[in-house]
């Protein structure tokens, strides 16, 4: 793999990170972060979603006229969530995880880091390195999801993927880690940390 | 190519959503059936639940067809009654064609409960009486984000609360979730009554339900309400009650004749749960929402 | 009364920054100084008064089970609906914007491109079909509500980010994620309103 697809791939997940530097996708990053199942799967439902909208605006990218841009956009991303709440919904193992992202799956379509990096990537580039490009910034997306949802489910429910781990200890449940104004204090946290050790990316 | 001109911009735009549109209505059809199994599927196993054939975890480690099966060999009878208790239609129980009420149904039905301008008629509520003696009720209102729903079922002296499952769209994980997440927010119900003589038929009582010294609830139609998910309990005690009082008829008809002396002594150690003077102030406790 | 309780009610208790975290990415980014925020503010309240209803109106006679034809349910393209008529309605506002009133675009018009993306907009139309509104008035007052608080939420955060420029915070904590912090605790301070039952 040359290079800039390299880069490509991992800029999002790191130094570029939707959520954490470019502050996509902070709404459903809150909402769905209580367990960590519910995380994974908002994380696989918009890899899927932003990877494969990236790449069929792609290829279309020489076609769409320029003042209906973003209704082809909404449109496209629209078209892919209903499809996988329609999937997920579908099946019998996947149904019960359907129910409990609701809502926010629909948000998925205004999900900043879809409609975002369509705009900035995808309607200029090739649909190969815009699929990957998708799907990267899904997986850092996701990345910040997942941590976000260990902290909040550990110390909010002790428990891990629903296995309880820390009520064997006798720890007793923080119901203040449950509610959504934690995460973003503890989005704050993992900014910070971040920061730390990347100082260009510090604010004056 | 010039794709800035009006023409192309028009013809453009109206393809996409046509190709989209027939795209989506293609799936959403031919997936229909499949979701609309898992929806049942789900349903059976929550009333299943409610009726005491197993935890929930347990019934779901069936398939959507074996799930099915269960139903089916288990289901004694399931009828529509309206609000004066008479039976109006009967709820097909064959394997291949089960009849049950799911959220969307319970959501119909409830509009009609309530009356407005949502009602599409008179409220036809389902009754499913199962062979192990249960019969089990639906409820269906609103939590803090959106409905919940559930199911009961009462023993049969059609008074003492068998089981109970619930339900919920979108209500605070970890909070007010606990009403479908936590069983032991759910077996608080089990041994309770419900007080079919009054608009308050059951209560879920935040601040606690007056308990002994062992910690079991005194009272009849009181429990727990779920700490931090304030406003879930109140919308899952209000869909309660306004359930119940629209099956109080039916319960009350088709309760077994009183044995005189069993139920005096009952009367006596519960002292009076209709009264509500005494834990009148719980009702009105404004504590701030934690959740 | 019922509308005044509903009105209230969306406003505070059910604000779409602090109780559902909508509309987050356009808060952060657009909270640095008051006036910017107040423009972006009023365009949330305009868009979402104008759109909600209309999608009210659609999601009632058109995409509801049995609404259009007896039997036929349309609600699986409410998501797609909805986003188009928002969309085009974001649209067709910056034009007639530009058109009439060149002053008012060049202070709103930045801001409109945005809106559409704005998950408070697209949330309020799903609020709306999960909360199942009698009539368009309580549509209509429910998306004056909800755009109040949106505008209430990001001048109250950029008022206090104006502030905090002279607070000497750590600097890799410095911009993003004092505003992260600073948000939650707005969160939690607003949470007291979650009784308020009218």
């Amino acid at each position: 793999m040359d290079a800039k697809l390299k880069e490509t791939i991992l800029n999002p997940i790191f130094k570029g990170n939707p959520i954490t530097v470019l502050v996509l996708g902070i709404c459903s990053s809150l909402a769905v972060t209580v367990t960590l199942k519910g995380a994974l799967v908002m994380t696989l439902s918009v890899i899927v979603v932003c990877g494969i909208s990236s790449l069929i605006l792609s290829l279309l990218r020489n076609t769409i006229p320029g003042r209906v841009r973003i209704i082809v956009q909404l449109v496209v991303v629209a078209m892919m969530v209903i499809l996988v709440d329609q999937i997920l919904k579908s099946f019998e193992a996947t149904y019960a995880i359907d129910k409990q992202l609701s809502v926010y799956i629909g948000l998925i379509i205004t999900n900043c880091i879809v409609m975002g990096r369509i705009e900035a990537f995808a309607l200029g580039n090739k649909p190969w390195p815009s699929f990957l490009d998708g799907v990267a910034n899904g997986a850092g997306y996701g990345l910040i999801l997942l941590v976000v949802a260990f902290f909040r489910e550990l110390l909010g429910s002790g428990t891990l993927f629903g296995v309880d781990i820390l009520g064997r200890f006798g720890y007793v449940p923080n119901n203040l880690v449950i509610l959504p104004p934690f995460a973003l204090i503890l989005l704050g946290c993992i900014v910070w940390a971040q920061r730390a050790v990347q100082k260009d990316l510090q604010e004056k | 190519m010039n794709t800035n001109n009006n023409v192309y911009t028009v013809i453009y735009t109206t393809a996409i959503v046509v190709v989209v549109a027939a795209l989506l209505a293609f799936v959403s059809q031919s997936l229909k059936a499949r979701q609309e199994a898992n929806e049942k599927a789900e349903t059976i196993s929550q009333m299943l639940t409610s009726a005491q054939y197993g935890s929930k975890a347990e019934i779901d480690l069936l398939s959507n067809n074996q799930k099915l099966d269960k139903y089916a060999q288990e289901i004694d009878q399931a009828f529509l009654i309206d609000r004066e208790g008479n039976v109006v239609d009967s709820l097909s129980i064959d394997r291949e064609d089960l009849k049950v009420y799911g959220p969307k149904e319970l959501k119909r039905e409830n509009y009609n409960i309530k009356g407005g301008a949502n009602a599409t008629g008179d409220a036809h509520i389902p009754v499913f009486i199962f062979k192990n003696g249960r019969t089990v009720v639906p409820i269906y209102g609103a939590g803090l984000w959106g409905p919940i729903w559930g199911y009961i079922s009462f023993e049969a002296d059609k008074a003492t609360i068998g089981g109970a499952y619930f339900d919920h769209e979108s209500e605070t994980a970890g909070l007010g979730s606990k009403i479908k997440d936590d069983p032991s927010f759910q077996a608080e119900f089990v041994g309770e009554k419900a007080d079919f003589s009054s608009p308050n038929v059951f209560d879920i009582v935040k601040g606690g339900a007056p308990k002994d010294a062992d910690g079991k609830s005194v009272t009849d139609n009181k429990i727990d309400a779920i700490t931090g998910a304030t406003m879930t309990s109140q919308g899952l005690d209000a869909a309660i009650d306004t359930w119940l009082a629209a099956y109080a008829k039916y319960f009350t008809a088709n309760a077994p004749k009183k044995e005189h002396c069993g139920n005096c002594q009952h009367g006596h150690q519960h002292g009076g749960h209709g009264e509500h003077g005494e834990e009148g102030g719980h009702h009105h406790h404004h504590q701030h929402e934690e959740e | 009364m019922e509308y005044l309780s509903l009105f209230v009610k969306s406003i505070f208790v059910d604000n779409m920054i602090f109780a559902y975290f909508l509309g987050m990415c356009s808060f952060l980014a657009v909270s640095k100084n008051v006036k910017t925020a107040a423009g972006l503010g009023i365009a949330v309240i305009f868009v979402l008064l104008v759109t909600l209803p209309i999608n009210y109106l659609l999601n009632r006679y058109v995409l509801a089970p049995d609404a259009l034809i007896q039997g036929v349910d349309l609600s699986f393209l409410s998501f797609i609906v909805f986003i188009a008529v928002i969309a085009a309605i974001v649209q067709i506002v910056e034009m007639v914007v530009e058109k009439f009133s060149p002053e008012l675009y060049s202070s709103l018009g930045i801001f409109l491109p945005l809106i559409a993306v704005n998950c408070a907009i697209l949330g309020g139309s799903l609020f709306m079909q999960q909360k199942d509104f009698l009539n368009i008035g309580e549509a209509v007052v429910y998306s004056l509500g909800s755009g109040l608080g949106w505008f209430l939420a990001i001048v109250a955060l950029a008022a206090i980010r104006e502030k905090m420029s002279y607070s000497h915070v750590p600097d890799p904590l410095k911009g993003l994620g004092i505003t992260f912090i600073t948000v939650g605790l707005m969160g939690l301070a607003f949470m007291t309103f979650m009784g308020i039952s009218l």
